[in-house]
């Protein structure tokens, strides 16, 4: 019971194509865990299944004791689980300050109420603040995030994901396409703002692993090559012939 | 605050200007001004769906006329029936209507949503047109309007002046609360309806729920604009429940513009004038709708309010656009 | 009840009628995701150009099966190319505007020229006759209607899994990108389809005018019907609309013999029971 998260054997086929076959692994609670793989190796499905938006064809999703597999994404949401997306994915034509506000007063419940004005509610509000201040877009608070450059837009895809206070961080690729001064940035305010919670985070950039991760998995055509520490990974012969040894 | 302060001035003169309108207008023209403010509400509850939530229904004909045919329908069965009563049951008649049809919609979006909505607008067009012994058919219902019970003294609603004022009071009220629904939680949950439903799953938000409380929502209040409007009239036919009917209010709110709350309203007002006096010019109105669809589209896609607001803003094109230097300014330094 | 055989037939004729509107309907659906308001109204335009080949001209019916489709192809494409285009970008709420302002333009014009009353086609000595089939006396004319659909039906199906064409066509709708990468012309397939559609549409429009007589209503008549054959076939399924024409088709036509007053609430009460069970429709594909 003291796995956090538990991941069992997870399937998935696509009209007969198999993109996972037989997934496992665990994470304990406030551990980093990273999911490495090449290209179509089954990782934005393997969070697609965690988060709930695709169901596995078999397998289960085992969070804080209970099995969650199958379970919608706002149910999963509601119960500390929260993810960001690989292709950015904020509510464009609001501003900052509403994309972070359309979490945060979700998490305090004030998603369908008729009469309450969430401006008015000062926690919201300060809370709302803290986040955007934790992802550095304090400067752009009032931007429609259509107008954001790249990287803000990858800051704000973040603060969304915090902005519903979850314990279990999923995060897809966050530093897909950034320069590499963008991707240090990113690192740095990733590994800040996800202290004293679970990730587990998917990534392409080794760099990015190895300074973020405590465990790492590698995951390739559908199965768990290996999972270890960074140091672990880094000498293990099976991931250098099939992943490291091709960069 | 100063912006709440500023709302209430907005609202206040509003209510007075209109207070004043009985004494200023003829009576043809007060009979008019009742019609805009019937369809103004009937406008923004739809405007909440297609402009806030991005929904293009072509149904929405059917709360409008539930409105007006139970209110028809109770008065002409229940004697004696008092006007709060007439109200109320065809409030409720509505809200069960909405609920019912939004939980079959709710997976439906985009062109399939449009589709739905039209084919279910015919259903209960095709009802109204066949139950005759209930709708009266191609007849239509004739009513009289109940006096008002205020508990400690009665009005008489046959006058036109006092029934003007209940409607400024009751339906002023409703677009005022739509007003502030815009901004309440459920307000803002449904613009993010509009830009990414995907991700409010994510961020524990139910669609399902979201998308049922809009409809449930906008369609009552076409529905009391419904009701208002049987009172009106004193007649409902089945146009009030067919599909033209929801071309109306479609041609009413893409005239005004979708952008910003009042455009609706705006184009309620010229929706009924243009009416009023075209269709006495020409019998080829159908026409003329057809062709202001297209080159709004084509051409005006912000609508009238769309121009206003462009032209409003040119006036202060210093002010803003320093305001824009400023904004990109802090980005490029941060 | 030796009637049936007849009501057989007649709902045969119809369902032919029903899947000619709604193939071209559910194609550009399909294809474009425009949802063509305005399609009924060329099948109704398709019926008048019809009246005025055969009875104001002096022509033949099967000169109208052949040209007014071809006018229904030039001004699909006309619609296609000035109109639909310029909003696409957009998103679906300008198309559908679009297109349901032309419905309104178009029905209004045909009432201007034509006027406001029914009109009637001949269609030849032949289709007029009546032939001996499984022991009735029956029109040929809903025969040949019937025979139709089974034409167009089978040539539609062929060219979308058989031809070269097909494949473009297909690889269009589901990875634009990759479509685009293999030269295709993107744009051109799809006024292409939206003419075709519209040809279609003309095509039923010719088809019909002699059994249903022409008339400005008829566009809106028939539109809920495809609309509904549409929803229980499922979105821009071929197959779909076929099973789903041949089920209202029968429907419309036994509901008119059992139950006269309810007979256009059976076809609805058939679309609240498919989006109930099935809210994808009986061929579609889950969103």
């Amino acid at each position: 019971m003291s796995d956090y998260i538990n991941i069992q054997n997870i399937h998935k086929d696509f009209s007969g194509l198999k993109v996972l076959a037989g997934v496992d692994f665990k994470v304990r609670e406030k551990e980093s865990h990273a999911v490495i793989g090449p290209n179509g190796a089954g990782k934005t499905t393997l969070f697609n299944i965690i988060s709930g938006k695709l169901k596995s064809s078999s397998g289960s999703v085992v969070f804080k004791g209970q099995d969650i597999s199958g379970k919608p994404p706002h149910i999963l949401n509601r119960r500390g689980l929260s993810r960001s997306f690989q292709i950015t994915n904020v509510f464009q034509e609001l501003n900052v300050f509403d994309n972070i506000l359309s979490g945060v007063r979700s998490r305090y419940g004030r998603r369908y109420h008729f009469f309450k004005n969430p401006y008015h509610d000062r926690n919201i509000c300060e809370k709302t603040e803290s986040i955007i201040d934790e992802v550095g877009l304090t400067s752009a608070k009032d931007q429609p995030a259509s107008s954001l450059s790249y990287g803000q837009q990858r800051a704000l895809e973040i603060g969304i994901t915090l902005s519903t206070e979850p314990e279990l961080i999923l995060l897809d690729e966050p530093t897909a396409g950034m320069t590499r001064e963008e991707t240090e940035q990113a690192i740095r305010m990733i590994d800040r703002v996800t202290t004293g919670r679970t990730l587990i985070i998917i990534e392409h950039d080794m760099e990015v692993v190895f300074s973020l991760a405590d465990t790492i998995s590698v995951l390739h055509y559908g199965t768990i090559l290996v999972s270890g520490t960074p140091e672990e990974i880094r000498n293990n012969q099976l991931v250098k012939d099939a992943y490291l040894g091709e960069e | 605050m100063k912006q709440k302060s500023k709302s209430l001035i907005i609202i206040g003169v509003l209510f007075l200007v209109s207070a004043l309108m009985p004494i200023i207008l003829k009576k043809y023209h007060l009979s008019m001004l009742t019609e805009i403010m019937i369809f103004a509400l009937y406008a923004v509850s739809y405007n909440l769906l297609l402009g806030y939530a991005g929904l293009l229904s072509f149904g929405h004909a059917v709360f409008f006329g539930m409105g007006a045919f139970m209110t028809a329908i109770a008065l002409v069965n229940i004697p004696g029936l008092s006007l709060w009563n007439a109200i109320l049951i065809s409030l409720v008649t509505t809200i069960f209507t909405s609920i019912i049809l939004g939980s079959l919609l709710l997976r439906h979006k985009g062109s399939y949503f449009a589709l739905l909505t039209l084919a279910f607008n015919s259903l209960f067009y095709a009802v109204a047109t066949k139950w005759r012994e209930v709708t009266g058919g191609d007849d239509g219902l004739a009513i009289m309007r109940p006096e008002l019970n205020l508990g400690f003294t009665s009005i008489s609603m046959t006058s036109l002046t006092n029934f003007y004022y209940l409607t400024m009071i009751v339906i002023g009220a409703a677009i005022i609360f739509c007003w502030y629904f815009t901004h309440t939680a459920m307000g803002k949950t449904v613009l993010l309806m509009r830009e990414n439903e995907e991700r409010m799953k994510f961020l524990g938000y139910n669609i399902n729920i979201s998308r049922l409380i809009l409809f449930t929502f906008t369609g009552t209040m076409a529905g009391l604009a419904g009701i208002f409007y049987a009172f009106h009239f004193k007649f409902v036919s089945i146009w009030a429940i067919s599909v033209d009917m929801t071309t109306a209010v479609l041609l009413m709110v893409f005239v005004g513009g979708t952008k910003v709350y009042w455009g609706p309203i705006l184009g309620a007002f010229v929706y009924i004038i243009l009416q009023n006096y075209l269709s006495d010019i020409t019998a080829r109105w159908p026409l003329f709708m057809g062709l202001i669809f297209v080159i709004m589209v084509l051409y005006v896609p912000g609508g009238l309010s769309g121009i206003i607001t462009s032209i409003w803003q040119r006036f202060f094109v210093k002010k803003n656009h320093n305001a824009g230097k400023a904004s990109t300014a802090e980005v490029v330094t941060s | 009840m030796s009637d049936i055989p007849v009501f057989i037939l007649h709902g045969l004729a119809y369902a032919g009628l029903l899947f000619l509107v709604s193939a071209g309907l559910t194609l550009i659906f399909g294809m474009l995701n425009v949802l063509n308001f305005a399609h009924a109204t060329l099948y109704m335009l398709g019926a008048y150009f019809s009246y005025t080949v055969v009875t104001q001209m002096g022509g033949q019916f099967w000169m109208a099966l052949i040209l007014c489709p071809l006018m229904l192809f030039i001004i699909g494409a006309l619609v296609e190319w000035f109109l639909l285009r310029r909003v696409h970008a957009y998103g679906h709420v300008p198309e559908l505007l679009l297109t349901f302002g032309l419905a309104y333009i178009i029905t209004e014009l045909v009432k201007w020229h034509w006027g406001n009353y029914p009109l009637a086609v001949k269609v030849g000595p032949v289709l007029e006759s009546t032939v001996q089939i499984i022991g009735i006396t029956y029109p040929v004319y809903r025969i040949f209607i019937f025979l139709c659909a089974v034409f167009v039906g089978i040539m539609m199906a062929l060219i979308l899994y058989k031809t070269r064409l097909g494949i473009i066509l297909r690889a269009s709708v589901n990875d634009k990108e990759m479509a685009n990468a293999l030269g295709v012309n993107i744009p051109l397939v799809f006024t292409g389809v939206f003419a075709f559609g519209s040809a279609l549409s003309g095509f039923a429009g010719v088809v019909a005018g002699p059994l249903l007589s022409t008339y400005p209503g008829m566009a809106h008549d028939i539109l809920i019907d495809a609309f509904v054959v549409i929803v229980v076939g499922g979105f821009g399924s071929l197959g779909g609309a076929m099973i789903a024409s041949l089920i209202i088709g029968e429907l419309h036509s036994f509901g008119v013999l059992l139950f006269p007053k309810l007979s256009m609430a059976l076809i609805y009460l058939l679309m609240v029971v498919v989006l109930l069970i099935k809210p994808s429709g009986l061929f579609g594909e889950k969103s």
